[in-house]
């Protein structure tokens, strides 16, 4: 027993001496695993033994889960530009930083949050650093997020600052410090919960053993911290998203459903009384705080961007009155600029009386005669780099121009450029990123990182996330890292001495607190749940006249002319609603059935009519669970394999038959999984109705005036009740027992009058604006509706009575729509005079 | 002076609107050599919801929120506005234009008046190579601010030519540059990049100008639309003074400003949203002449 275990101590200790004698840092910047002497720090000592430790097969192991797990939970991102999202590129190392040294950072990231929300405070206020020459106006002027509307604004519940983030790395003497502050809409926290949850299920033991510290305290203090800077108790707080197309939207869904916020989009927020509100289907509900991730510049188009559709039209004005909080403040995005960065370590003696814990890189503004000769006559030391952009003004795609790397002609083109407009252009000590490991191809490898570290504003200071977000670039020259340039990211490890208190080991502490609704559902989720919901449906009918259609082809050879009736019908109903096009140069019932299904230019085909279901779903992501995510995205792959090659006709069956399965699955899913809160009613009211109107037109079709037993069967068939009927009626199929069954039957799931039941059954659950007790319009129209069905009669029931039902039903559509839905979505903007 | 202006705009929409909220800048100013005698905005339909403010350049803000459903809006103004604007420093007096531009890069102050607003890019007047290279033929070493800011108000009035048909209310200042043919407003903001190449601040002022000449003199180019002009920062102590560049003329008495911005967004007489699908149809009538008293 001590022998083998001997043998495997060495083979750990053998795997760690390899990875270490590969491992080869830049000679002249700091690295995480080794230190100066070329010996690997304490701590990453601990954590590559207990990496060995797992073997060469026990790591790809847990690697390979972790790369399944970021797939199953959907953690994404977008480049931009581009249409697809991509999914997460989680390194498989943490960062481990041991907690002497985290102290450090903490206490420097605080202090630099605070004194930042003060400086925000000066410039849009007082402006006494500015009049005193502690900060020269020009340095302000110049940031595009100079929201000059904010001016003399008090912000609501105190703060300028409320979310901040510090990129750090390590300075050439080995000195974490701080690269660059991010107060307009900080990213990542929320790609760091999630990196957390893959590794420390990837990586369980490592976990627990290393003592890591917990992310879910911040997000608390955070959250309670928002709560409390609100006017009101218990107050609505949104996260204010550009939308499915922002580039972190996967994270902004993530961050809102783990907070308990209501994901808004500027549509769904309107201002009244100098209030913001958020429409939901229960009317306005008062909007008491917002997280913001849409830049200052298009929040209100009446004071800003005037072209924007991404904000509020108003949303400044509810924060003059104070009636909002916001994080961060429209305006805060100054403090971001290079400019601003030159003069903080002395803004910190004037406004703290203390120096910055931890230093910058250092900047020199080129705005000040002093400076800008200085630069000029050491030019080779620096890096010029843009004062308030991430481009170098003035040449053109250029991040930086390195003084020691410039030829005679451009060096000359620099120094002109920053005599002339040197308030444009800040110097810097040029960047050597420091590397930590990351594991390439069963190796450690030395990489450039960032570490991006966050801070919340609480009631009396800052509170700094034990951990953070860790981008790697991919190439170890790299001199900045972003996520859309082959970059990954790691989760960060924060290591204490003592073992984290087993409370905070309970799942619940990573939880926020329990809540059960989302609070009322606003419009716009409505509307696409209700879409999704018909879609979705639409979807499945489709597909199911595919599959009787290509059935009843494959026994042509068995059947008469009555045969063909049916299959003609069939084929109508897919023309009819665009699934198929009518311009086939001959009606061929086969390759009608075909692009019905897998079509991608038809707009009815159930592939196009899926991908919408999945449009309206992205639009609502954080209220779906991540398998309806999933099973909506298979249904599409699966239906868009199939019209990639050639298939046989079994395949092609069997493609549909799975397609439907899938279908069966996502309904059973959202019936078994879905809270029954307003969201799913309106799921299942889009699903009804549009069950309803099919099953009215299929009756028509297939069992109207020329109706035949061929036809009857088939439309047996779309409502999946054979059985049902045999085990009723011995005798063939009729046309008044049929009927029954399709429209009238109130135990039949599949019936009309069964569809109408359930609609008025979640109308009435609704919330109702009117308060004098006068039924609203959509609910008059379903209990009209359902007594007129449930007293029908069968036998009386003609193709005009079911066109008359099909067209009220959709009459209910619009009603709904028209109480529920209504907002923003068809808004506009005044088209601007021009002035000649 | 004193004129009577009478400033209308209607939009006509193809369906109808149901609500609309708007902010307009269409209240004359009242600095600057002019003194506001009376004004009034009225709106049809009438809105439900009107509010005032003064924004961060000191300009009269409108806000309005109609809540009825309407297919036409109409906006009219109405005011009296007398000027009396202090003639123009004598240009040789002023300051060399580098000592401008360090002042403005020095300048501590955040306020409106503050050149720093004045010196960077802006929505509308983005910095170009071709431009700061005109302008710096107006500019030789040494030059007093103001000298070299007419003779560039010059050239432009020289080199380009007024053509409502060139460009539209958001062709890019580049294009028109390159075209040289334009309107006041493309004239504004070519002069504004120009300037602001060198480093020298320069603001964007909306207003309107006398409809009938003086005797003796031609009608004035924008006289029946609303009208921009350039205010150029001539140190910290002449201040700004402004330059109208699509007439070739110092402004003096015969201009009335509405608006003073960055560029034409910051002054836009009517920015908004309204809740609606369909067109929008614009129609802008000025009609600005001496009052009769």
């Amino acid at each position: 027993m001590s022998a083998e275990r001997d043998i495997e101590m060495d083979e750990a200790s053998s795997r760690i001496a390899a990875w270490i004698a590969d491992y080869a840092p830049k000679r002249d910047a700091p690295d995480e695993l080794l230190d100066r002497d070329g010996r690997p720090r304490a701590h990453w000592r601990q954590f590559l033994e207990s990496l060995a430790a797992l073997g060469d097969a026990g790591l790809e192991q847990r690697f390979a889960a972790a790369g399944r797990r970021i797939d199953d939970m959907g953690i994404s991102y977008r480049v931009h530009g581009e249409t697809k999202e991509r999914s997460w590129p989680l390194g498989r190392l943490p960062l481990p930083i041991p907690e002497s040294e985290w102290r450090d950072i903490a206490a420097g990231v605080a202090q630099r949050a605070e004194l930042l929300d003060r400086v925000l405070h000066d410039i849009y206020g007082e402006a006494r650093l500015i009049a005193e020459g502690a900060l020269p106006a020009a340095a302000v002027a110049g940031s595009r997020d100079f929201i000059r509307p904010m001016c003399e604004v008090a912000p609501p519940g105190g703060r300028w600052l409320r979310f901040y983030a510090a990129d750090l790395g390590r300075g050439p003497d080995g000195n974490w410090r701080v690269l660059a502050d991010r107060a307009q809409a900080p990213s990542g926290a929320g790609y760091a919960l999630e990196n957390r949850l893959v590794l420390s299920h990837a990586l369980p033991s490592l976990y627990r053993d290393m003592h890591v510290e917990r992310l879910a305290p911040f997000f608390r203090e955070f959250r309670a911290s928002m709560s409390r800077a609100a006017e009101r108790v218990d107050p609505r707080i949104c996260l204010l998203t550009p939308g499915p197309w922002s580039e972190t939207y996967s994270e902004q869904v993530h961050l809102a459903r783990y907070l308990g916020f209501t994901l808004v989009e500027g549509e769904d927020l309107v201002a009244s009384d100098g209030k913001l509100h958020v429409r939901t289907i229960a009317g306005l509900k008062r909007a008491d705080a917002i997280w913001r991730r849409v830049d200052a510049d298009w929040c209100d188009p009446l004071e800003q961007n005037a072209s924007s559709r991404l904000g509020v039209a108003g949303m400044f004005e509810a924060i003059r009155r104070g009636a909002v909080v916001v994080a961060n403040m429209p305006g805060a995005g100054v403090i971001e600029s290079r400019a601003l960065m030159s003069f903080i370590p002395e803004l910190s003696k004037r406004v703290l009386g203390e120096s910055l814990k931890l230093s910058n890189v250092t900047s020199w503004w080129c705005g000040r005669e002093g400076e800008r000769k200085q630069v000029i006559n050491a030019l080779s030391e620096f890096a010029i780099r843009g004062a308030f952009t991430e481009r170098l003004p003035g040449f053109s795609e250029r991040r930086e121009a390195l003084g020691h790397a410039l030829t005679s002609e451009e060096r000359v083109r620099v120094i002109d450029a920053i005599n002339q407009r040197g308030v444009d252009y800040v110097a810097q000590e040029p960047i050597n990123l420091s590397t930590t490991p990351a594991w390439t191809n069963g190796r450690l490898a030395p990489r450039p990182f960032v570490l991006r570290v966050f801070a919340a504003a609480t009631a009396d200071g800052w509170t700094v996330m034990p951990g953070g977000f860790c981008r790697i670039s991919h190439r170890l020259d790299a001199r900045a890292v972003s996520m859309d340039e082959g970059a990954q990211s790691s989760d960060v490890w924060v290591l204490t001495s003592r073992p984290i208190e087993w409370s905070t080991l309970l799942p619940s502490n990573e939880d926020p607190p329990i809540v059960r609704t989302l609070g009322n559902l606003p419009s716009r989720a409505a509307d696409n749940l209700f879409w999704m919901g018909r879609y979705l449906e639409r979807a499945e009918a489709t597909l199911r006249i595919v599959r009787s259609l290509r059935t009843r082809l494959g026994e042509l050879q068995h059947i008469d002319l009555q045969g063909r009736q049916s299959i003609e019908r069939l084929a109508r109903l897919l023309i009819a609603w665009g699934a198929a096009s009518e311009e086939l140069p001959d009606m061929n019932p086969t390759q009608i059935a075909w692009t019905a299904a897998a079509g991608a230019d038809n707009y009815g085909s159930a592939l196009s009519v899926v991908r919408n279901a999945k449009r309206a779903a992205s639009i609502v992501r954080e209220r779906l669970s991540h398998d309806v995510w999933q099973l909506i995205g298979r249904i599409e792959t699966r239906l868009m394999r199939a019209d990639a090659r050639a298939i046989t006709e079994p395949e092609a069956l069997e493609i549909v038959e799975r397609s439907l399965h899938t279908l069966a699955a996502l309904s059973g899913l959202i019936d078994e999984n879905f809270n029954r809160v307003a969201g799913w009613s309106f799921i299942n009211l889009g699903r009804r109705i549009e069950r309803a109107i099919g099953t009215c037109r299929f009756a028509r079709q297939l069992a109207g005036d020329e109706a035949t037993v061929e036809t009857l069967d088939a439309l047996l068939d779309l409502l999946d009740s054979q059985i049902t009927y045999r085990s009723r009626y011995i005798a063939g199929a009729a046309l008044a027992p049929v009927l029954d069954m399709a429209m009238l039957d109130p135990f039949n799931p599949r019936s009309v009058l069964f569809q109408t039941m359930r609609i008025d059954e979640h109308l009435a659950a609704l919330p109702v604006l009117r308060n004098d007790g006068v039924m609203e319009s959509p609910r008059r129209l379903s209990i009209r509706l359902r007594a007129e069905l449930e007293s029908a009669d069968a036998r009386h029931l003609d193709a005009a009575i079911i066109l008359a039902f099909e067209q009220r039903l959709m009459t209910l559509a619009d009603q709904i729509a028209e109480r529920y839905f209504t907002h923003g979505a068809d808004g506009a903007v005044y088209q601007p005079s021009r002035i000649a | 002076m004193i004129y009577d202006i009478a400033h209308r705009t209607t939009y006509k929409y193809d369906a109808p609107v149901a609500s609309a909220r708007c902010a307009m800048r269409l209240l004359p100013r009242n600095d600057r050599g002019q003194t506001v005698l009376s004004d009034r905005i009225e709106l049809s339909p009438a809105p439900e919801v009107v509010s005032d403010r003064i924004d961060f350049h000191g300009n009269r803000v409108c806000g309005a929120h109609i809540l009825k459903p309407h297919t036409k809006l109409q906006i009219a103004l109405a005011a009296r506005v007398e000027v009396d604007r202090a003639p123009p420093p004598a240009p040789a007096l002023t300051p060399a234009w580098e000592i401008v531009r360090d002042a403005a890069y020095a300048a501590n102050s955040l306020a409106a008046s503050s050149p720093a607003h004045y010196i960077y890019v802006s929505r509308f007047a983005p910095l170009f190579d071709a431009a700061t290279n005109y302008a710096r033929e107006s500019f030789s070493p040494g030059r007093p601010l103001l000298e070299g800011a007419l003779e560039l108000m010059m050239r432009v009035h020289a080199d380009f030519a007024y053509d409502t048909d060139a460009t539209h209310v958001a062709t890019p200042v580049a294009q028109a540059f390159a075209r040289r043919r334009g309107v006041c407003q493309d004239f504004t903001h070519i002069m504004i990049a120009a300037l602001r190449g060198l480093g020298l601040p320069a603001a964007y002022v909306s207003g309107y100008l006398r409809t009938v000449a003086a005797p003796g003199q031609a009608r004035l180019e924008g006289a029946d639309s609303t009208h921009a002009w350039v205010s150029v920062w001539c140190g910290p102590e002449f201040g700004f003074f402004d330059l109208d560049p699509t007439n070739a003329m110092a402004v003096g008495n015969d201009h009335i400003a509405i608006a003073i911005g960055r560029d034409y967004a910051d002054v836009s007489p009517i920015d908004g949203v309204i809740l609606g699908a369909g067109g929008q149809d614009l129609d802008v009538s000025v009609d600005v002449k001496e009052a009769a008293i």
